[in-house]
């Protein structure tokens, strides 16, 4: 690992102006970059760390949904979630093991934004706002591509908001050593329609599988699915599945959800 | 001779065979490049994929070749498990319907049992 400074600011304002710093990146659990740095892949002269600012911290039902701190970790979402939105706590209590849920925080996970990661699968799926210190960003323009995401230079993400839809499940199929999603999918059932979220499948990242979303939301039942074809055309090769293998993942794990959501 | 340690060593052998069935695997790329270089891609058997075990002394057939008769214990069980546990996928398989399924090589992954009812 190289040298660096580390500060601990209490409050957004601070920890902005720290990341103003030539060479200085944001840390929030770890779970990511820390391996990074150990690898020397990553040489920070500053690491600004967020899980201090209590104000990007907490579980909180207000009116356009549920509001979760982007400091706040995988374990405090999957208990405190669990009441307001099942579905989204079920899939952070699925992240990872249980040191990586005690360190690991809802912010750090979306703007890595791994192809293979749960959490930009819940958000997208639910449609959900990311807030930054600057602005308000749709999930819809905020996921853009392999790790690669709308927030700029000295930009952070402070929290997302979810609304709560009727019905979701999300249904991972871990990769057999990482145990990030080989694939997973998200399923939400809104009064104006169901949105199917995939992620661990495609060579662009999580993305909208718009097919589905078609057909569940004229008839939400497994069965609306059974007669679509996914292409393999961009999706993943890697040694633990063939794009064919996961495109045949993508419809089996929607399937799955639509059976799982309540 | 410590009862509990062979009970021990066979645990082991059979875990470290189960992993050889299901899930460990050294990989590289055409390039020579390893590709299982971290345990974020090298499956190693982990608690929740084996089962709980339990270990019968019933059959005892001394070792003819030592006054002791005493034998190896702790490669019985990674010997016996990976042919164990192919065979349970392929006989599920044929049990399915599957019965054009005749060989899958080791580790048999989920994309490789999908491949081999789809091929
Ligand atoms: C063994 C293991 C298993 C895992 N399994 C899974 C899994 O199954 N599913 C899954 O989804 N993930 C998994 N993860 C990843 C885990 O969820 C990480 O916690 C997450 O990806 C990164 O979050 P973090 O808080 O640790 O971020 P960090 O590692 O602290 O930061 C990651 C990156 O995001 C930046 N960053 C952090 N916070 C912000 C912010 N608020 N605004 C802007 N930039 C920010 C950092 O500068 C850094 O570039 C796993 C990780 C490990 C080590």
């Amino acid at each position: 690992m190289h040298n660096f400074d580390f500060v601990k600011p209490a409050t957004i304002a601070d920890a902005v102006k720290a990341l103003s710093a030539e060479g200085a990146q944001a840390l929030s659990g770890g779970q990511t970059l820390t391996p990074t740095l150990k690898q020397r892949l990553a040489a920070p002269s500053v690491l600004v760390s967020l899980t201090g600012i209590a104000e990007m911290k907490g579980v909180c039902m207000g009116d356009d949904g549920l509001s979760i701190g982007a400091a706040t970790t995988h374990a405090t979402v999957a208990k405190e979630a669990a009441a307001h939105y099942p579905a989204l706590a079920k899939l952070a209590g699925g992240i990872g093991d249980p040191a990586v849920r005690n360190r690991g925080t809802i912010g750090g996970s979306i703007a890595n934004n791994d192809p293979a990661a749960c959490y930009p699968a819940g958000v997208l799926g639910s449609g959900a706002t990311v807030v930054t210190n600057r602005r308000k960003i749709a999930a819809d323009d905020y996921f853009q591509g392999l790790f690669t995401t709308a927030l700029e230079e000295g930009e952070i993400v402070t929290g997302v908001t979810f609304p709560i839809p009727q019905k979701a499940a999300y249904v991972k199929f871990n990769q057999p050593a990482s145990r990030f999603a080989l694939t997973g999918v998200f399923v939400a059932k809104f009064a104006d329609g169901v949105r199917v979220a995939v992620t661990g499948a495609s060579n662009d990242g999580v993305f909208r599988w718009t097919e589905a979303e078609k057909a569940l939301s004229a008839n939400f039942s497994a069965s609306a699915v059974a007669g679509l074809t996914v292409s393999a055309d961009g999706l993943i090769g890697d040694l633990h599945g063939t794009p064919a293998y996961r495109a045949n993942l993508i419809k089996v794990l929607t399937k799955r959800a639509v059976e799982a959501a309540h | 001779m410590n009862p509990m340690i062979v009970e021990g060593q066979v645990h082991g052998g059979v875990g470290q065979g189960i992993g050889q069935a299901l899930l460990e695997n050294t990989s590289y790329d055409e390039n020579g490049q390893l590709l299982t270089a971290s345990y974020m891609d090298y499956a190693m058997p982990r608690a929740d994929d084996v089962p709980f075990y339990t270990v019968d002394h019933s059959c005892v057939t001394p070792c003819t070749h030592n006054p002791l008769g005493v034998k190896g214990c702790g490669e019985a069980g990674a010997i016996g498990s990976p042919p164990a546990v192919v065979n349970a996928v392929i006989d599920a398989l044929h049990r399915g319907g599957h019965t054009h399924v005749k060989h899958i090589d080791m580790p048999v992954s989920p994309a490789r049992v999908w491949s081999a009812i789809n091929g």
